[in-house]
This record gives structure tokens, sequence and C-alpha cells, in this order.
């Protein structure tokens, strides 16, 4: 509903640009270069792919191997350069969370 | 701050309790069409919601894999993750027992380096707490370490509840949060055993057994090494006479001064020891973050710190550190002369020197708890009571020798009921305001601006307050309207405007082509003011004096007049303040200042703004358009006209300092710059430079607020 309304008003926009639209507000989980990742909201991307998470949690893991706690970040900026995988959340509407599989 | 209520939880792997997270994520993996999407955006162009979301906020996310902000990386996470207490004894990399007495001079001096960074302002988790001895003295077998690591919890603690007491700190000045570390008590983290609690006289002995113990041994060693067990007997002495001296300050229960001032001493003659053995102890490893070679560990607490921390603290440097103790403890030491500031006016000044030398957040809040108890933030909070009630006594009598109102002076008490009773209920009025203006000053030089402006609606009231008392008091006494309480006011009041303006000097926060105006209103009415205020009161109590003599009065207290030199102190900066006034005049009829461009100028609103937090008061602001009718004549007189009028104030300034027979630093500066001026102006009144619109330079490097006038 949102993307479709989102292209009727922008018309003109590029394709690639309104996909870009569409995930914004989606949740992310974008694995980094040293292999923590980060799962946030997505905010705002650039050209280079600097990409901006809103309440973000960061995931680790310690040398071992062992996961650790995550860690409340707020607000971050990844820079495209660290990034290695993005994956967005596909889980249905929020109401539907209550349907257990 | 990051906004902890919308916490998201991986999936079960990711979360470390197993516990079954409501929200489940599917996801699916995009990085190849996001790197494609991403090829439509333009360079720098920003892709966002522009609803929710802007540059303002993008500018404050934390930076991903930038070493100064993301604490997560690997290289701030230390590598090797940092050994505890108990993984680097058992490693051998913590030595428990049989130190050599380097190591210990060493182990201690660091410590005193991380306190003391500590009260520059930075975290405990990285300062102190980076020393792992502190994690589990009761574990140390050597007992001097063991003692001397009690001691630094038991000082923490101290100095934590001095500051806090005082309430004179900001967020740049002292960080107060511990961190889970228990301050004070038993000093183990997490688990908690209050059997291994000591009581204040147990660990004080502990201290003094461990000193007699130290000194034996340097008696029997061999010079070289008996300089080290002394210098570690000072080291411990020290600790034990500044955490009394301390709890002296901060308790204030009625304890003799004598005992502080003895253990200040002794503070300051065991330093000179410590200074010079600091050698002797082992000394950090050359670009190495720890402050010293074993027990430190600087990245121990970094999980413990919220994400957007600094990641990094420098400790400061070993002899730094020794000579900011040293001189913390002259200061100290200087603090405690308040104690004999009876006079609340003294006690004024003496409050406001004492800030003007930048001191520390630890001697800054000693100064506060030692002249009111418990301290004037308290006081500014609280209701009556006792402490209320000698508060308000003091300022009783600071009015009695300011304006000596009869209706104070005079009769026994009882005979005017009604007058009494309105003159108490004014003074428990004014203690507010007057105990957070001595917090004020005890706040840092840059804080306290703002803090002036929000003093004078607090004095507004008070003036009202003051003029109907004085009414009241001459109906009831029958005697013709005197202002007494008034003028005390308002000589307080023009105090606080004049502190007011001129910290905008000293935090540079003016613009050059700003300064006529602040200083013609310092010059054309503060400073008189507050001469004709002065003035007043000296007539007021003369006045008094002559009515008690005739009525023959059996106590003529002969009152030395502190006024005296303070009349001639306002005179001379009256001077001063003109002097510049002219001068820049001048400089502006001659073009050599340089004006901001016109269509971004609007010097109304400029002055405005500069002037706003005094039109809450009589007297009353001096608006822009009256500034503007006072000194448009001036517009058209001749600049050396001016020159020499500057000239002459300076002069004037100058003939008024050399009359001063004891001079402070403040007159000798002072006479520094008047001086100076004189012949810099008389140099432009004789046509120097006169064509020349090369912009002269204000050097504040003699005096904060007064500038030595440089032509370049």
């Amino acid at each position: 509903m949102k993307s479709a309304q989102a292209e009727d008003l922008k018309v003109e926009e590029l394709d690639g640009k309104a996909k870009l639209r569409k995930w914004l507000n989606m949740n992310f989980r974008i694995e980094m270069t040293d292999g923590r990742v980060l799962i946030g909201v997505f905010l705002c991307t650039d050209r280079d792919a600097n990409v901006i998470l809103g309440a973000c949690s960061e995931y680790s893991k310690n040398s071992d191997g062992e996961p650790q706690e995550p860690r409340v970040l707020g607000l971050v900026m990844v820079p495209g350069r660290h990034i290695v995988s993005i994956q967005i959340d596909d889980t249905t509407p929020p109401q539907k969370y209550y349907y257990d599989e | 701050m990051a906004d902890n209520d919308d916490y998201y939880y991986g999936e079960g792997i990711m979360d470390p309790l197993g516990t079954a997270p409501e929200v489940t994520y599917n996801w699916v993996d995009i990085t190849k069409d996001f790197f494609e999407n991403i090829k439509d955006l333009e360079l720098g162009e920003l892709l966002h919601d522009g609803h929710l979301f802007g540059l303002f906020e993008a500018m404050s996310a934390i930076e991903m894999m930038d070493p100064k902000m993301d604490a997560g990386m690997a290289c701030n996470r230390g590598n090797p993750k940092p050994l505890n207490f108990q993984q680097a004894v058992e490693c051998g990399k913590l030595k428990i027992d049989d130190l050599e007495p380097s190591e210990l001079i060493g182990i201690i001096d660091a410590t005193m380096a991380c306190v003391v960074s500590w009260l520059e302002g930075h975290s405990l988790a990285q300062t102190v707490f980076t020393n792992l001895y502190l994690h589990q003295p009761h574990l140390i077998k050597n007992k001097s370490l063991k003692a001397y690591c009690i001691a630094v919890y038991k000082l923490l603690d101290c100095i934590r509840d001095c500051i806090n007491k005082a309430q004179v700190f900001e967020e740049e000045d002292f960080l107060p949060m511990s961190y889970g570390y228990r301050l004070g008590s038993s000093p183990q983290y997490g688990n908690y055993d209050t059997s291994l609690d000591l009581s204040e006289q147990k660990f004080i002995a502990m201290l003094r057994e461990q000193e007699e113990e130290l000194n034996k041994k340097a008696k029997i060693s061999d010079s070289e090494m008996a300089e080290a067990w002394t210098g570690l007997a000072a080291r411990i002495r020290f600790t034990r006479m500044f955490y009394q001296a301390l709890q002296l300050i901060t308790k204030r229960d009625g304890v003799s001064g004598a005992d502080c001032v003895a253990l200040l001493n002794g503070c300051s003659e065991m330093m000179k020891v410590i200074i010079r053995t600091s050698a002797k102890g082992t000394q950090p490893v050359e670009n190495s973050d720890a402050p010293n070679p074993m027990g430190f560990e600087p990245m121990m607490n970094q999980r413990l710190l919220p994400p957007t921390f600094p990641r990094y603290t420098r400790i400061k440097a070993r002899p730094e550190a020794l000579q900011y103790f040293d001189e913390m403890v002259t200061r100290l030491r200087h603090a405690w002369k308040i104690t004999s500031c009876t006079n609340f006016h003294t006690a004024l000044d003496f409050f406001m020197e004492f800030s003007r030398q930048r001191a520390c957040i630890l001697s800054r809040s000693a100064l506060q708890l030692l002249y009111l108890s418990p301290s004037p933030a308290a006081m500014t909070t609280m209701g009556p009571g006792p402490a209320h009630r000698i508060f308000m006594d003091i300022l009783r009598d600071s009015i009695k020798s300011f304006v000596n109102p009869p209706a104070l002076a005079k009769l026994p008490p009882g005979t005017t009921p009604p007058a009494r009773e309105f003159i108490d209920k004014f003074l428990s009025r004014c203690v507010r305001p007057f105990a957070a203006f001595l917090q004020v000053c005890g706040h840092n030089r840059a804080r306290q601006r703002d803090k002036l402006a929000m003093l004078l609606d607090e004095f507004a009231g008070l003036e009202e307050e003051a003029e109907s008392v004085d009414a009241v008091i001459s109906a009831t006494m029958g005697m013709p309207a005197r202002a007494c309480f008034g003028t005390w006011v308002l000589y307080h009041v023009l105090r606080v405007m004049i502190a007011y303006l001129l910290s905008g000097l000293e935090l540079e926060l003016y613009s050059v082509h700003e300064y006529h105006y602040i200083f013609w209103y310092l010059y054309e009415f503060l400073y008189g003011w507050l001469v004709s205020a002065l003035g007043r009161a000296e007539g007021l109590s003369g006045e008094a004096k002559r009515s008690e003599k005739k009525s023959g009065s059996r106590k003529m207290k002969k009152r030395a007049r502190p006024s005296a030199k303070e009349g001639l102190m306002c005179q001379v900066l009256q001077s001063m303040c003109g002097g510049y006034y002219k001068a820049l005049v001048a400089f502006k009829l001659q073009g050599k200042i340089r004006q901001p461009q016109c269509e971004f100028d609007n010097e109304a609103v400029r002055y405005k703004h500069r002037f706003a937090p005094l039109a809450v008061l009589t007297p009353p602001q001096v608006h822009y358009h009256e500034f503007c009718e006072m000194t448009r004549p001036l517009q058209y007189e001749n600049p050396i006209i001016l020159y020499l009028g500057g000239c002459k104030h300076f002069q004037q300034a100058r003939n008024l300092l050399e009359t001063i027979t004891t001079p402070d630093q403040e007159v000798l500066d002072l006479l520094k710059v008047a001086k100076t001026n004189f012949i810099v102006l008389k140099l432009l009144a004789d046509g120097h430079k006169s064509d020349s619109s090369t912009p002269p330079d204000f050097d504040f490097s003699v005096h904060r607020h007064f500038p030595l006038i440089k032509l370049v």
C-alpha cells in the first residue's frame, strides 16, 4: 500500500530509488566486515551505501565463537565499505505476529 | 540518547539467554539488489523519509568501524581480552605478595594519576578502576598495598560526597557515577560481603600501622633502599591525612579547625617527599596506555560504558598529577581561610577571588562546605531550620555593618514586634538568592554567566520586598523613609550585573565592534550606580551612628570600613571603562574597527540581546534608543579629543591605584593596563597611525576583563 503511494507520487523516480524507498523504516540485518551483526530500522542511505540504522543493536561473538549479550547502540551509521551483506525482515505485518506457526 | 524502549532481540542463536523472543524475523538477503539500487542515487544525495528523518538526526549517529566512536570494534574490545584480578594473579601477571618498594611506589603514583584524571572530569571506570588491585583489595597479601587500596575506596567516596554536597559541578567538571563499584564500603564488585566492611577507626589504624612498619624498614635499610621505604611511608601517611582532612571538611560536625589545618599542612609536607621519591617507582612503559607496568588494564571496564562514551581516556602524566595533588592541598589550605571570614561581605569577596583563580572542582566544593554547613546549595532548597537561621543571622550582620539600619541596631528586642517580624520575614526570603549567589561563585567560570543571569531574576523579587520593608519600618518607627534594606539589595544586584557583563569579556563572547556599548554601560551606569550605592550606605550608617551617639548608646563599635577601598576600586574601574569607551568610539570614527556587513547587521538587536538579563530589575535597563540618544553627540566629535578624553580616564585610574599602599596582584595588573593604555592613547591623540585602518589589538593576557590596547 505504502509503496503504491510512493510510486504514484514519484512517477519519474528511478526504479532503484523507488525500491530503496520501499525498504525505508523496515528492519535490516547488516553483517559487517569484522563479523559483527547489526539489527535496526533502515532510515537513510546514499550512493556509497552508507546506511543509517535507528534503534540498532549489535550482536557479536567472542574469540571462541560464543555469542555475546547484544549491545543497544541506538542510531548508527555503517559505512558502505564495511558492509558484507544486508538482509531485510520480510515478516508479514505486525498483527500477524500473533498467529503461531 | 538512545531510545531503549524499542529493544530488538535477535533470533535464536543471537539471544544469549535463550528466552523466546516475541519478535521473529524472516531474513531475506537483498545485498545484491541494494548495491545495485544505490547506483541510481546522485553523488551526495541522501535517500530518507523526509518527515521523520533528516540531516540533523544523521549527524548524531555513531559511526561504526570508527575507532574513536565504535566501542565494539576489535581494537576497542582489548585484544587479547583484559584479564581480571583472579586471572591476572593466576598467570603471574599480578603480584599480590613480595612486592618491591619500587613496584609499590609505581602502583600508588599511577593510582594518584588516575584519581587526578577522575577529578578532571573523566569516568571512574576509565581511570581509577582500571587498577586491578582495587577490584579485590581484600585478597592482596601485601599489607601496605592492601591498606592503601582500601583507603583509596574510602577516599573516593569522601571526595564524591564532598562534591555532591556542594553541587557546584557540571558534567564537564566531574562524573559522579561509580559503575557498580561500591565506594566507601567493602570494595567488591558484584557480590557484596558485609563481613569485609571496615570501620573508620579500624582502617585508619591499619594505615597508621603500615606507616610505622614502613618507617621501621627505612631505618634498617641502606640509604638507597631507605629512601624508597621513606617515600612509601609518606604515600601512606599522605593518603591517611588527606582522607581525614577531607572528612573533617565534608562532615563539619563541630570538630576543631586546628586539626584540619594540621592535617593539610602535614599533607603538604608529605607531598614534598612524594614528589622527591617519585623516580624511585616503576615508570609506565613508553607508548603504553597503562599508567604503570603492573596492575592496570585500561580496557577493563569498557563494557560498563554507554555506547556513545569517549572510548579512551588518557591518564594524566605522573609528574603533573603529583603536582596537581600538591597544588590541590595548597588550595584546600587557602579555602580553609574562609572560616575566619565572619562578615558576609568579605566572604563574598573571598568566594569571587577564589573562583578567579580557576580552582579545581574539589577545592571549589570544599570552599562551599567550609563556609556554610551543610552547603549553600542545600540552603537554596531546604526550608527553615537551624542552618537557615544561622545564614539569616549572617545576612542580618551584613546589613548591620553595611547600612546599620536603626531597626536592627537600636531598641532592645520586643519593642517593635511588627517591624522585627517584618525584617525576619525579609531575611528569610533573602536566604535563597544569597546562598545561590555563593553557589554560583563555586561553579566553573564558563558556567557562571548563565547562572548570574538567572540570579538576577531571583533578586528582582527581593528588591520589591526590600522597598516595602523600608517603608513599613519608617512608618512604624515614625522616621523619615530611609532606603536601608533597598540599598543593601541594590548593591548586590549591581555586583551581579557587573559580573555578568564582565564575564562576557573574559569568555570572549563579544566582538570588538560590540565593545563600545558594553564599556559604555559599565562606565555610564553600573559602576556609577555602585559608587553611589556605596556612598549612600556610608551615609546611612554614619547617620545611624550619629543618632546612636546622641541617644547616648553605650557601645560605639568602631567599624573599619572596608568599603573605602571598594569605593576606590569602583572609581578606578569606572574610569578604565570610560577610557575604553572613548577610545573605541574614536577607533570607530577613524574606521579602525571592522564593522559587520550592513545587511547582516542590526545593532539594536545585538544590544538588546547583550543586556536582556538586566531588564527585570531596578535600576531600570537603559534601552537602545536611549543609548543612541545619549551617544549621538560623540559621533561628531573629533577623534583626537576622544583619545585625549580616554587618556585622562586611564590617567585618573592610575592615580587612584597608586594611592593604594599595599597593592595586591589585581591592583598591580590593573596598574599595568592603565599605564600602557594611557601611553597608547596619548600616541593616538598625537596623530600616530591616524590614517591607518589596521584594527587595534585587544590583549587580555594581563587582565581577564581589561585588555591592553595594542597598535599593530
